[in-house]
């Protein structure tokens, strides 16, 4: 650990050095965090950024993130576009094919990138073979959370392990009268759950539709049969009230005890914290049910691109935000309000971060080892949004139809994706 | 409509009729009344969780008689409450938006009002059709717009800047104020204008001197209708601003529908009512003027 | 009339430079406005229909390969729904504010206390943005927090109203809010409108024996038929652009149940990388307009055309 800190206080020195004698380093980072804790963790990297040596500015998008793809589109369409922007999954190869992103092989290079960096986020972050982006933080999506409470009501002692656990477990639930899953129906929510079941039950077919985009798998009986699994979820695990829920909602429901359980990625922790809830006393955690029994991991990762400029001061704080961004200190400081863990492998989770986010990154390095590891498509990580869109629109729609019938669901999946091709 | 002044107490018809008059009152003012408690629910909602404090809100849902009190959200929601990037409230979004909307608002009025008087007083060939044309922006949609838009600004050097901003609300407001105008002036005497003209009065001399004289309920109604329409425009203002020069729905926006914070009910609250007072204000002072200046304009 | 127009030819004839300058004035002053305003309603209507034809994915690209993108359009389900629901939403959200607003009006024109009051109370949601009082709206639509949560809170205990948790209801949260929101603008002309019928011709009707609600029928809404008109235009454009609305109340859900066509525009243009696409919607969209304007403007060049007969 030492040796790393002090390898890296001399390439911060180095590429100060190199930069500081060329041009005041200065950046505008585009971002969608705007509110709450996540302006507050983003705010830290303008801290940061400002105490070696920078000129920091930001520009923070509220609301949905196709407004910050809007600003994005509209600043490049302007001939202006951003020196850093939260970009992430297939977006990053996308922008790259138009040849206006930078290049950070040499930082890349020299701060030994490649041999920190989780590897299921090098195709992420090197489209080409070259780095054209720089990872946050890993969000883990297979998460079950259970209340500890209405679990002790309900009579369950651990959290399900598989579906049929999961299944039997609900049936507890619901014969004292809880409601087994909290869930609020939103786009990206509903295809959150469906993905953690596609996954639970096989991860060659999550492999086959989600990233590779293959209609065939899609029209599977496979499919057909996770669309069972989430038809009975919806109508008999989850109450009526879904449908234009907010967040908080939700969340209060595991707080009070009115349900047993929650499928949620891991800024679930940070929600939870938020809201004065404890790892332990309220509330646990443990990975979203499996039936083929290996630690298994859905990834998310948020990432920051940066675009070609010309201006030199913007260029030198291209280098000195990258760098920061991959500092271990950041990926520290940033991951621990936001519930993610570290993008880079080697920094110590020991201290200051919550049970489950190290049980989180000890599932990360597990499931790598036994080639579980796969990235989330219901959080823009696999194929292009245009596919994602379309399976989000079959999903949601099946989550809020009680007529379509899972065989339906799967062939409109596949023809939705068709369309597109 | 019926007239009850007259009162022959003893008259058994008459009777009947203020009976049936009382009955008639009680019905009109349950109606009015039931909408009115539908039209303030969700300010009353919003101005109680202003004053409440946050676990009580959660406890006993977004619709209750206030228990608690406290004035915490409103410092809170002006100055220290994390959002748009950093913890200094909302407060410079609002000052960004009155920069924003004052300048945006005179000048399309400006605009719209001579362009109206143009088109209502110095017809020439083609003039209708003109006028028929530049209607056609009312019903034009942002989405549509953005990226031209975009390409316009970044060549004339104004993208990422509120003067971009500006001229965007100035020419997309030009539709709407030259109708309001234009079909407010129409009803000027053409016989003002001639005698005008006759006594020798040139363009302008005439707008300074008789038009304007008599446009205050027009204009009044076309800076209301800018000035809340600018206030609350949100997709551009996010889009054509940049850093710290944000407007105030892009604050709102990010604190009324946040989808991955645990939410602060009362802060949000305050937020919006201190993002809705320009206009309310507006509209509570100007609301009178607004509803007598539309009839004789707009909607002829 | 022709006495004025002599005058003013004398007039010219007599400093014809002067004359030449003040004719050409009008349209100096008009013309930067003017071509602004023609840039931007058919420069950029241009634009999106080239778009509409091109291969562009991420951004705007040239290569024309014309009609494909409109036949992508219409082979998707959602923007099916969403084509289906601007012109639902549009019939019920014009045609009952308008009616609200007319019985708002009539009812504050039978001379009630305190009408200020009244008239505020209905007509402040106008200065409200779209997306606070979607946001608040979905609050109180939310069977958890909102109005279902306080009714029972106070003893009713199935009561339930749920307009955002049903995909074939949700649309009536929409129109619903939307009500609230322009209401009071209709109800604000509608009340001018009553003001300024001739009271002789009430009157007269008075004294023929007819019942008040005779009299409005027979009387008074024919007199006041051009505000209705415009007030519907101006509505019609508000639901034609409805966007914020939507995106706070309901996320176009449950489901897809209520996305509409300006959301699928920005969705596609901007979040899916479909730009091609996306514009060949938001064409579609200015080509409804087209269809509910065109017996608009014949219906207003027919009225003039009239009162150029009479006068």
């Amino acid at each position: 650990m030492l040796t790393i800190k002090a390898a890296l206080a001399g390439t911060l020195a180095g590429a100060l050095a190199a930069t500081a004698a060329l041009a005041e380093p200065k950046t505008n980072m585009l971002h969608q965090w705007s509110e709450g804790s996540d302006a507050a963790a983003i705010a830290k990297l303008g801290e940061m950024f400002t105490a070696a040596g920078g000129t920091w500015e930001q520009t923070s998008i509220a609301g949905h993130t196709a407004n910050t793809l809007a600003k994005l589109r509209a600043d490049v369409v302007a001939g202006n576009a951003p020196p850093a922007v939260q970009l992430k999954g297939p977006e990053i190869a996308e922008w790259n094919e138009t040849g206006m992103t930078a290049n950070l092989d040499d930082l890349a290079n020299k701060e030994g990138w490649d041999k920190v960096v989780a590897p299921e986020l090098l195709p992420v972050m090197k489209p080409t073979g070259h780095w054209v982006a720089a990872p946050m933080n890993i969000h883990r999506i297979n998460w079950i959370w259970g209340s500890t409470k209405a679990m002790e009501q309900a009579g369950i002692k651990e959290l399900p392990k598989t579906w049929a656990e999961f299944n039997a477990d609900c049936d507890k639930a619901i014969a004292v009268h809880l409601i087994c899953l909290a869930h609020f129906s939103q786009d990206w929510t509903d295809a959150t759950t469906f993905e953690v079941v596609v996954y639970g039950q096989s991860i060659d077919l999550f492999r086959k539709a989600f990233v590779e985009g293959d209609v065939a798998a899609m029209r599977s009986p496979e499919m057909v049969k996770a669309f069972e699994q989430m038809r009975l979820m919806v109508s008999k695990d989850m109450d009526p009230g879904i449908a234009g829920r907010d967040y908080n909602t939700a969340t209060s429901m595991i707080a009070k005890g009115q349900a047993v359980f929650m499928i949620m990625g891991d800024w679930q922790i940070g929600i939870f914290t938020a809201a004065g809830l404890k790892e332990g006393a309220d509330y646990e955690c443990a990975q979203a049910p499996t039936d083929w029994g290996k630690p298994g991991f859905i990834l998310n990762s948020d990432s920051v691109v940066f675009f070609k400029q010309k201006d030199p001061d913007y260029i030198a704080g291209q280098t000195l935000l990258a760098h920061l961004i991959m500092s271990p200190k950041f990926q520290t400081v940033f991951n621990q309000a936001k519930g993610s863990i570290p993008a880079r492998l080697d920094v110590d989770l020991s201290n200051g971060f919550n049970p489950c986010q190290q049980l989180s990154q000890k599932t990360l390095e597990a499931s790598i080892a036994d080639g579980t590891l796969v990235r989330s498509m219901a959080h823009n990580m696999t194929v292009l949004q245009k596919y994602r869109g379309a399976m989000l629109d079959t999903i949601t729609s099946f989550v809020n139809n009680p007529k379509m019938t899972p065989e339906e669901a799967a062939n409109a999946m596949a023809d939705a994706v068709e369309a597109q091709k | 409509m019926v007239d009850a002044t007259y009162d022959i107490a003893l008259d058994p018809l008459a009777r009947s009729a203020s009976l049936r008059y009382a009955a008639g009152r009680i019905a009109i003012y349950s109606f009015l009344g039931f909408f009115a408690l539908i039209y303030l629910l969700p300010l009353f909602v919003v101005v109680a969780n202003s004053f409440r404090e946050l676990p009580e809100i959660t406890r006993n849902g977004l619709i209750a008689l206030p228990h608690s009190f406290s004035l915490k959200a409103w410092p809170q929601a002006w100055a220290h409450y994390c959002v748009a990037g950093t913890c200094e409230g909302i407060k410079r979004n609002f000052y960004n938006s009155l920069i924003m909307t004052i300048p945006a608002t005179i000048a399309s009025t400006l605009l719209g009002a001579i362009n109206g008087y143009v088109l209502s007083k110095w017809r020439f060939p083609g003039s209708e059709t003109l006028f028929v044309c530049i209607l056609l922006g009312v019903f034009m949609p942002g989405q549509v717009a953005l990226l031209p838009w975009a390409y316009i600004l970044g060549n004339l050097r104004l993208s990422d800047s509120v003067y971009g901003l500006i001229l965007v609300h100035v020419i997309q407001g030009i539709s709407f104020t030259t109708l309001f105008c234009r079909n407010y002036y129409v009803n000027i005497p053409d016989d003002l204008i001639k005698a005008a003209r006759i006594d020798g009065a040139g363009f302008w001399r005439i707008f300074a001197k008789i038009i304007l004289p008599l446009s205050p309920p027009i204009l009044i109604v076309t800076v209301i209708w800018q000035f809340t329409g600018i206030w609350n425009e949100f997709l551009f203002g996010l889009v054509f601003t940049g850093g710290t020069q944000q407007p105030i729905t892009a604050a709102l926006v990010a604190l009324a529908t946040s989808q991955m914070n645990a939410h602060p009910y009362d802060v949000a609250s305050s937020a919006v009512l201190i993002g809705a007072i320009p206009p309310l204000l507006i509209y509570l002072f100007g609301g009178k003027y607004f509803v007598r200046g539309l009839t004789q304009g707009a909607i002829k | 009339m022709s006495n004025a127009l002599s005058g003013i030819e004398a007039l010219r004839k007599s400093a014809p430079g002067r004359d030449a300058l003040s004719a050409w004035t009008p349209r100096l002053v008009i013309a930067p406005g003017a071509i602004a305003s023609l840039v931007y309603v058919f420069g950029f209507t241009l634009w999106t229909l080239y778009i509409s034809m091109s291969n562009s994915t991420m951004l705007p690209t040239y290569r024309f390969i014309g009609l494909k993108p409109y036949f992508d359009l219409w082979s998707n389900h959602r923007w099916q729904i969403a084509y289906g629901n601007l012109f639902y939403f549009s019939a019920f959200y014009v045609v009952l504010t308008l009616a609200v607003g007319l019985a708002l009006a009539i009812a504050i024109d039978q001379r009630v206390r305190g009408e200020a009051i009244w008239r505020t109370i209905f007509l402040y949601p106008l200065a409200i943005s779209f997306v606070v009082t979607g946001t608040v709206w979905s609050w109180l639509y939310s069977p958890d927090a909102g109005i279902e949560y306080f009714v029972r809170g106070l003893g009713w205990h199935d009561f339930t109203f749920r307009l955002t948790t049903n995909r074939n209801t949700a649309i009536y949260a929409i129109i619903a809010t939307g009500i609230w929101q322009a209401s009071g603008f209709a109800m604000a002309l509608f009340l001018a409108g009553l003001r300024s019928v001739d009271p002789d011709l009430v009157k007269a009707a008075q004294i023929d024996g007819a019942s008040p609600a005779r009299i409005y029928r027979k009387v008074i809404l024919p007199l006041i038929a051009p505000i209705f008109v415009a007030v519907a235009v101006v509505l019609l454009q508000f639901a034609i652009k409805t966007f914020d609305l939507v995106v706070a109340l309901t996320q176009g859900g449950p489901g897809i149940a209520t996305t509409f066509p300006a959301n699928y525009v920005y969705d596609l243009m901007f979040q899916r990388g479909e730009m091609a696409v996306g514009a060949a919607a938001a064409i579609m969209m200015l080509l409804a307009l087209a269809v509910v304007l065109a017996p608009y403007a014949l219906w207003t060049g027919w009225r003039s055309r009239q009162a150029a007969a009479r006068g």
